[in-house]
């Protein structure tokens, strides 16, 4: 199945030939975000919020084909 | 006030008349936030409710001004270096509206007088640099029924949210941080627009939170990156 991910901020840095960190991935039916992203080969440690398709998602959500996922690192300033 | 209970928006006031209108003004005017923090959200959150007329301001932060703070907190000056930054704010206030009464908290928020400083106001904005104490306001305003106005910046992104009474809160933002207490501003470090964005926003919010106007961002995250030019809402429930 075919899905979109999205990167933001400090987690670009994974796909630095893509610079808005948007691609898509060809990627087996079923598998979770955890999977998800170590097929990517992200630290999962940095990724502190999850979207699929704009709404707040865990590790374990399990992904169908066409979802966008965001990937969003700890955003702590002020 | 007296010319707003006949009607009539004062002139400093008169630019406000099409969006917050007379009753949204008196309203502004006899509320109290109080906003934690008066770094870069915090200093430009206190110079805008004080410019639109919030009649009292609870402005807590016992941090005071460094060199590297020039570069965005708007209440930071050469010339106030060392200065503890809710004083600085509180100063800063007196003399753009007088109508505003600002209260400085020279001190940090903690768990030993949060309730305390945060009871009994009407709005608080976070303008925190850290997520622990983010978690400990987020629980108290949760706890007394208190609209909590949320932000949080690293470089050029930034997010944004409210939380009213009975809604989940900001345990669904940071609910997978395990140890770190900051993000990646720690890398990233902030410039100048980035937290003027994010606290404008944040004072729209506390507008349509008192007033009564328009639709806050409830439940939902506003999320900004601006070197990518995105604009996202992201369901937050």
């Amino acid at each position: 199945m075919v899905i979109e991910v999205r990167l933001y901020a400090t987690l670009r840095r994974y796909r630095p030939s893509i610079p808005n960190g948007v691609f898509t991935a060809d990627i087996p039916d079923g598998i979770s975000v955890a999977e998800l992203v170590e097929k990517l080969e992200i630290d999962p440690a940095e990724i502190h919020m999850i979207m699929v398709n704009g709404i707040g998602r865990e590790m374990d959500g399990i992904l169908a084909d066409g979802d966008r996922i965001g990937l969003f690192p700890a955003v702590g300033g002020g | 006030m007296a010319l707003l209970a006949e009607g009539k928006m004062p002139e400093r006031y008169q630019r406000n008349f099409g969006t917050v209108g007379i009753a949204g003004q008196i309203r502004l005017l006899k509320s109290k936030v109080a906003v934690v923090g008066a770094g870069g959200l915090g200093g430009t959150v206190i110079e805008l409710l004080a410019r639109l007329g919030v009649g009292q301001l609870r402005i807590i932060d016992g941090d005071t001004f460094a060199v590297h703070n020039l570069n965005r907190q708007l209440m930071s000056t050469e010339h106030n270096i060392g200065v503890n930054k809710a004083y600085a704010a509180a100063s800063r206030v007196e003399v753009i509206n007088c109508d505003v009464q600002a209260e400085a908290i020279p001190c940090m928020l903690d768990e030993g007088n949060a309730e305390k400083l945060l009871k009994g106001v009407d709005v608080v904005v976070d303008a925190l640099d850290n997520v622990s104490t983010r978690l400990l306001v987020n629980r108290v305003t949760k706890q007394y029924g208190i609209p909590l106005i949320y932000a949080a910046i690293a470089g050029f992104t930034g997010q944004v949210m409210t939380i009213m009474p009975g809604d989940n809160g900001l345990e669904r933002i940071y609910r997978q941080t395990n140890a770190p207490n900051q993000g990646v501003e720690t890398m990233l470090g902030n410039p100048a627009g980035t937290p003027a964005l994010a606290a404008s926003l944040q004072v729209q919010e506390v507008v349509k939170v008192i007033t009564g106007i328009g639709e806050p961002l409830r439940n939902k995250l506003l999320y900004f990156d601006t070197e990518m030019n995105v604009f996202e809402i992201l369901t937050v429930t």
